[in-house]
C-alpha cells in the first residue's frame, strides 16, 4: 500500500498552490492560502475590480480529473452546481459571486469569512460554552431547513462537520464548505485510516437525503459537546458515549434529541430540521421539547423502574421463614426434604424444607460461619467451627459421624469431591481428609489462615489463602503451581472446567484468570473494592460481585465490562446463576435478581440486615440466610 | 498416573501410621464408580500418547532428539512407509496433494526452531508440541512490502517444566515514502520485545509466577508501546497488527486493523479477530451485506491502526487450542484472495506448516498478487 491518506490527507502539496500575488482571471490577487484539501487550496485574495476599498474574496480551487471524458462531466457538474449556489440567500450560507476555470482547475469565488472554524475552536479551546453551542444548533438547523426546502429541488449539504462549520467574528455559525467539492472525489483505492466520522450510514450506500444531513449534524453536535472526535472512534458508535459522561454540563433532554438526530434508520431521526430546531429550541430557551413522543427519558440508573412497579418487600412473599439464634452468616445448603444452615449461635440447623419446620441441630462450642456442605454418598453434612473442628454429621439424624480438630479457627467452607473432603482453617493449612470417615489425608501449609473455599478439578485442588496466595495442589497435596496476588485471597477460585480457566478474586479488588492447569495469568479485572465473592459463568460472562458496591458481567474472553449493576452497598456473597438469571445478596441485605444478559434487575427480596453468602437454589426453591438471623425460603419465579 | 496413586501418592511417613488406613487405601479406587472412571479415562490417555509418539514420558523439547531421529524415520519412510508414520501423518510423499509452486526468489522463508529441516524431507515429523511456518511475500503487484511478521517459539524440557512459549506477530502497514514497511516493522519488534521483557525473561529468570504480568496485559502494553513508538519514529505512516502468544496450549490474541487470526479445527475455519474496517462495521449494523462490502469503494478505509492516534483501544480474546488445530495470522492480502474454505484445506492439509505459508501465499499470488501477502500457521500436534 504506497499511500496512506489520513483524514482525508494532504497529497497535494504547498508546490501546487498558487504563490502570493499571482493572478486570477485578471481580477483576483492572491494573498494566501487558507486552507487545502485533497482537491485544491483555498485562497485568501483581494478583487481587482475594486481597486479603492479592499474587498477580500476566498477562493476554492479544484483541480479536474486528468482522464478528458470525466473532464468534461465534471465541469458540467461543476458548473450546474456553482449556478445553484449563486442563487442561495441566507444568513449562514456565505454569497458565491463567480466561479471559473482556469489551468485545468475550476474557481469558486465566495464571500471571505473571518474565524475559525468549529475543529479549530475545539483544538483552541478547553470547553465551549453550553448556551452558545446550542445557539449554533438552532442556526445550523435554520440553515438546513432552508437547503432541504430549496425549489426546484432540495439541496443536500452531504458534509456537515465541525471543520465546514466557521464561527465569524459576530460569533455566528457560516456553512462553509459545500457538497461540491465531492463531485471531484475519485474512487479510494488504498487502505486509508479513519473514516468520514459524521457521514450517515446511508451514505455509504450511495443514498444521500436531507436525513443524512440531520444524522451529520447530530454527529458534530455529539463531538462538539462530548470532544470525542467520531473519527478516533468506531463509526456510528455515538450512542456508546454519552455525552454525560465527558460534559457534565450537558442539559437534559439533550442526549434524546442527539439520540433521535443518529438513529440509524432515517425514518426514525427527525423528519426535518425544523423538528430538531424546535427540539434544541426548547432545550435553550426552556420551552417544552418537541418532536421527543416516545422517548423516555432515563438518566442512566438501571432498573429502578423495575424495581418500584416489582420488587420490594411483599412483592415476593418468602413460602417460610426460620429464625435462629444468631446471625447467618454462611450460606444454606440442601438434601433430599431438608434443608441445612449454621449460625453464629453455634448450631448447623436442618429444617424441612416444604414446611419450614425444625428438624434437628447440633451444637457445636464455636459460632458458624461457613456453609454446610453435603455429601451425599455417604449422606452427611459437613462443616468447620469456630471451635477449630471440622464435623461431619448424618445428615437425617443429625447425629455425629465423625471428627476431625485442626489449631484454629475454621472460615472455609469445605469441598467434597473424588470422596475427599476438602477445606482451610485459619491454622493456616488446607486439610484433606477421607469423606466416609474423616481419616486424615495430608495437608498443605499456606503459611497464613485460609478462609477460602477450595475448588476442586478432576486433578487439582486450587485455594487461596489471606497471604494473597493462590495456590494449585495436585491431588496428592504437593503444590503445582501458584499466583500471588497483592492482598488476601477469601474469595472461593472457581473453575470453568471445559476452557481449563480458574476465576479468583482478590482482596487487592482484582478478578484474575488463570490456566486451571498451570497458573499463568490470563488476566485481571480491576473493580474499587476488595472481591470476596466467587465467580459464576453465564453466556460468555463471568459474573462476581465487589465489595464497591457492584455486580460485574465481564467477558470471559476479552476481559472487557459488558455491564455492571450498581447495589451501592458491598457485595460480599457469590452469585448463583439458574435459567439465565443471576442471584446474588448484598450487605444492604436485598437479594437480587438480575438478567444475566444486560445486568439489569428483575426484583429483589429484602431482609433485614446484610446477606454474606450465595443462596442455594433447589427445584423450585430459593433458600437465602440473612445476618437478621432468619433464613428465608422464597418461591423461584422470573 | 490412576487417582489413588495420586492421593496417596505422597511417601509413606506423610501418612499417619493407623490401623484403618490400609483397608481405606484399597477402598477408595474400588469403591467409587467416579474414581474408576477418572482412572481409566486417565489410562486411555496415556495409551493415546503412546500411538503417537515412542516416548511416551518426553512432552517438551526434543528439539535435539528430533532432528536426529526424524532424519533417521525419513530415510526409512522413503522406502518403506511404517504404519506408525502413516497413521500419524496421511500425507506420505506419494499421496501429497502438489500445490502451486512456491514463488521463487520472493517469499521470505523463517523456519520454527523444530523445523530446520527442508519441508519435503518431512514426512514422518512426531511433534508433542507446536511446529509453525511463516511466509511473506510482496505480491504481484506492489513494489515493495509493508507487512511485517515475527514468529519466536521457546520450548524446553526440564523437572521445572515450563510450558511452551511462543509469539507470532503479522502486522500490515501503510503511508508512502517506505512509512508503511517502516511502521509495520517497528511494531512487530516493539511488541515483540515487550513480550519478551514482559514475561520471557521473568518466566525463566524467576521461580514465582508474581514478578509477571497476566499475559493479556502484556499483550496491550505491547501493543500501545509499538504505537507510540510509530507515532515518534514514522509519524506519516500506520500499521495493523494482529498477534498470537501462545503459553501452552492457551493462545492469547491481540489485535487492531485488518488483518486476521483464524483458529482452524476439524470442525471448520473460525475467525478469531474483527476487523476494524468501515464495511465490517456496516455489516455488523445491518447496513451492508457481505457481497456488497466485497466491492465496496471504502472496503479499505480502517477506523483503527496504529500511528493514527494516542489513544488506542486494542481487541483481545483468549482460545484454548484443541489437539490437531491451526492458527493462520495473515494479512488482507491472503484473505482477501482467497476464500476461507481454501485457508482451511491449506493449512490443515498441508505436510508441514511451512509448506501451507507458502502455498497460501502462492496462491494469493495466482490471483493476482494484488497486495502484500504475509501468512503464519501454527500447527498444534
Amino acid at each position: 500500500m504506497p499511500e496512506t491518506t489520513q483524514f482525508g490527507g494532504d497529497e497535494y502539496t504547498d508546490e501546487r498552490a498558487l504563490k502570493p500575488n499571482t493572478i486570477l482571471i485578471n481580477r483576483y490577487r492572491v494573498l494566501g492560502t487558507l486552507g487545502g484539501g485533497g482537491q485544491g487550496h483555498v485562497y485568501q485574495c483581494r478583487d481587482l475590480n475594486f481597486p479603492d476599498a479592499k474587498r477580500l474574496v476566498a477562493i476554492k480551487e479544484m483541480h479536474y480529473p486528468g482522464d478528458p471524458s470525466m473532464r468534461t462531466s465534471t465541469m458540467a457538474t461543476f458548473q450546474r452546481e456553482a449556478n445553484i449556489l449563486a442563487t442561495l440567500a441566507h444568513p449562514a450560507i456565505p454569497k458565491i459571486f463567480d466561479f471559473f476555470d482556469q489551468n485545468n482547475r475550476a474557481y469558486l469565488v465566495m464571500e471571505y469569512i473571518n474565524g475559525n472554524d468549529l475543529e479549530e475552536l475545539l483544538t483552541k479551546t478547553r470547553e465551549l460554552p453550553m448556551d452558545k453551542i446550542l445557539e449554533w444548533a438552532i442556526d445550523l438547523c435554520d440553515v438546513l431547513y432552508y437547503l432541504h426546502n430549496h425549489q426546484p429541488e432540495p439541496i443536500i449539504f452531504r458534509d456537515i462537520k465541525p471543520a465546514n462549520i466557521m464561527v465569524d467574528s459576530l460569533g455566528k455559525v457560516r456553512l462553509i464548505d459545500f457538497g461540491i467539492a465531492k463531485i471531484f472525489v475519485s474512487g479510494v483505492k488504498n487502505t486509508m485510516i479513519g473514516t468520514e466520522g459524521y457521514s450517515a450510514p446511508e451514505q455509504y450506500k450511495g443514498d444521500v437525503n436531507p436525513l443524512s444531513d440531520i444524522y451529520s449534524l447530530g454527529a458534530t453536535l455529539h463531538h462538539v459537546i462530548s470532544r470525542k472526535d467520531p473519527r478516533l472512534e468506531p463509526p456510528f458508535s455515538f450512542n456508546e458515549r454519552t455525552l454525560k459522561e465527558f460534559n457534565e454540563g450537558t442539559p437534559p433532554g439533550l442526549q434524546e434529541v442527539l439520540n433521535k438526530a443518529l438513529e440509524m434508520e432515517p425514518a426514525s431521526r427527525f423528519q426535518t430540521a425544523l423538528e430538531m430546531k424546535e427540539a434544541l429550541a426548547g432545550i435553550r430557551y426552556g420551552a417544552k421539547p418537541t418532536g421527543l413522543t416516545g422517548v423516555v427519558s432515563n438518566d442512566g440508573k438501571t432498573g429502578m423502574v423495575q424495581t418500584d412497579l416489582f420488587g420490594g418487600v411483599g412483592a415476593i412473599e418468602p413460602r417460610w421463614k426460620f429464625k435462629t439464634e444468631d446471625e447467618i452468616r454462611g450460606g444454606p445448603s440442601a438434601f433430599r426434604d431438608l434443608a441445612f444452615v449454621g449460625s453464629y449461635d453455634t448450631n448447623v440447623w436442618a429444617i424441612n424444607r416444604e414446611t419450614g419446620e425444625f428438624k434437628w441441630k447440633y451444637a457445636t462450642n464455636g459460632g458458624i460461619a461457613v456453609t454446610p456442605v453435603v455429601d451425599e454418598s455417604n449422606r452427611l453434612v459437613m462443616f468447620g467451627s469456630e471451635d477449630h473442628t471440622f464435623t461431619a454429621l448424618d445428615f437425617a439424624s443429625g447425629r455425629i459421624s465423625w471428627s476431625y480438630t485442626t489449631n484454629d479457627r475454621i472460615r472455609s467452607t469445605a469441598r467434597v469431591a473424588h470422596d475427599h473432603v476438602f477445606f482451610g482453617s485459619d491454622d493456616g493449612r488446607v486439610y484433606a481428609l477421607v469423606a466416609g470417615n474423616g481419616r486424615y489425608l495430608w495437608e498443605y501449609d499456606m503459611g497464613a489462615p485460609v478462609r477460602s473455599q477450595p475448588y476442586v478439578t478432576r486433578d487439582l485442588i486450587i485455594v487461596g489463602a489471606e497471604n494473597g496466595e493462590v495456590i494449585g495442589l495436585e491431588l496428592s497435596g504437593q503444590r503445582k503451581w501458584s499466583l500471588r496476588t497483592r492482598r488476601g485471597v477469601t474469595a472461593a477460585p472457581y473453575v470453568d472446567e471445559v476452557e481449563g480457566i480458574c476465576y479468583v478474586g482478590s482482596f487487592d479488588g482484582y478478578m484474575y484468570a488463570v490456566d486451571a492447569s498451570t497458573g499463568y495469568s490470563m488476566w485481571r479485572f480491576r473493580t474499587s473494592g476488595p472481591i470476596i465473592s466467587a465467580a459464576a459463568p453465564v453466556r460468555d460472562l463471568v459474573v462476581f460481585g465487589s465489595a464497591d458496591g457492584n455486580v460485574y458481567g465481564v467477558n470471559a474472553e476479552s476481559a472487557k465490562e459488558k455491564w455492571r449493576f450498581n447495589a451501592e452497598q458491598p457485595i460480599v456473597s457469590s452469585p448463583v446463576i439458574r435459567d439465565e438469571n443471576i442471584y446474588i445478596g448484598g450487605t444492604d441485605g436485598n437479594l437480587y435478581c438480575l438478567e444475566a444478559k444486560t445486568g439489569k434487575e428483575i426484583w429483589r427480596f429484602q431482609t433485614e440486615n446484610s446477606i454474606t453468602a450465595a443462596p442455594y437454589i433447589i427445584d423450585n426453591m430459593i433458600l437465602v440466610g440473612s445476618m437478621d438471623r432468619t433464613l428465608y425460603a422464597l418461591p423461584l419465579v422470573d | 498416573m490412576d487417582l489413588f496413586r495420586r492421593l496417596f501418592g505422597k511417601s509413606d511417613e506423610d501418612v499417619p501410621v493407623n490401623e484403618s488406613v490400609a483397608p481405606m487405601r484399597d477402598s477408595v479406587p474400588s469403591k467409587k464408580p467416579e474414581a474408576q472412571a477418572d482412572d481409566s479415562s486417565d489410562t486411555m490417555e496415556v495409551q493415546s500418547t503412546n500411538d503417537t509418539t515412542d516416548s511416551a514420558d518426553s512432552t517438551h523439547a526434543q528439539s535435539a532428539e528430533d532432528l536426529t531421529t526424524d532424519d533417521a524415520e525419513d530415510r526409512d519412510t522413503g522406502e518403506l512407509p511404517s504404519e506408525e508414520s502413516a497413521d500419524f501423518s496421511p500425507l506420505d510423499p506419494v499421496t501429497r496433494p502438489v500445490g502451486p509452486p512456491p514463488p521463487r526468489g520472493r517469499a521470505s522463508v523463517a523456519d520454527g526452531v523444530t523445523q530446520p529441516l527442508n519441508a519435503d524431507s518431512l514426512t514422518a515429523r512426531k511433534t508433542e508440541h507446536l511446529a509453525f511456518g511463516q511466509a511473506s511475500d510482496v505480491g504481484m503487484v506492489r513494489n515493495n512490502n509493508q507487512d511485517s511478521a515475527i514468529s519466536f517459539f521457546f520450548t524446553s524440557h526440564s523437572v521445572e517444566e515450563y510450558p511452551d512459549f511462543g509469539v507470532f506477530i503479522v502486522a500490515d502497514g501503510m503511508g508512502g515514502h517506505h512509512d508503511g514497511e517502516k511502521a509495520s516493522a517497528v511494531t512487530t519488534r516493539i511488541l515483540a520485545s515487550s513480550l519478551t521483557n514482559d514475561i520471557y525473561v521473568p518466566m525463566l529468570t524467576s521461580a514465582s509466577d508474581a514478578d509477571r504480568i497476566p499475559l493479556t496485559e502484556a499483550l496491550i502494553k505491547g501493543v500501545k508501546n509499538a504505537n507510540d513508538e510509530v507515532l515518534r519514529l514514522v509519524p506519516d505512516g500506520g500499521t495493523t497488527v494482529t498477534a498470537v502468544a501462545l503459553i501452552g496450549d492457551l493462545a492469547h490474541i491481540v489485535h487492531v486493523g485488518d488483518s486476521r487470526a483464524y483458529l482452524v479445527t476439524a470442525e471448520g475455519i473460525d475467525q478469531i479477530t474483527r476487523d476494524h474496517s468501515l464495511v465490517q462495521r456496516l455489516i455488523e449494523l445491518g447496513q451492508l451485506t457481505p457481497e456488497e462490502a466485497e466491492v465496496h469503494p471504502q472496503k479499505n478505509v480502517l477506523y483503527r491502526a496504529l500511528g493514527q492516534n494516542e489513544s488506542l483501544e486494542v481487541d483481545t480474546s483468549i482460545r484454548r487450542l484443541p489437539p490437531n488445530s491451526r492458527v493462520l495470522i495473515c494479512s488482507d492480502g491472503l484473505w482477501g484472495q482467497v476464500e476461507e474454505e481454501e485457508l482451511y484445506e491449506i493449512s490443515m492439509n498441508s505436510m508441514d506448516p511451512q509448506q501451507a505459508c507458502d502455498k497460501l501465499v502462492a496462491l494469493a499470488n495466482t490471483r493476482g498478487g494484488v497486495d502484500n501477502i504475509t501468512a503464519i500457521v501454527l500447527k498444534i500436534s
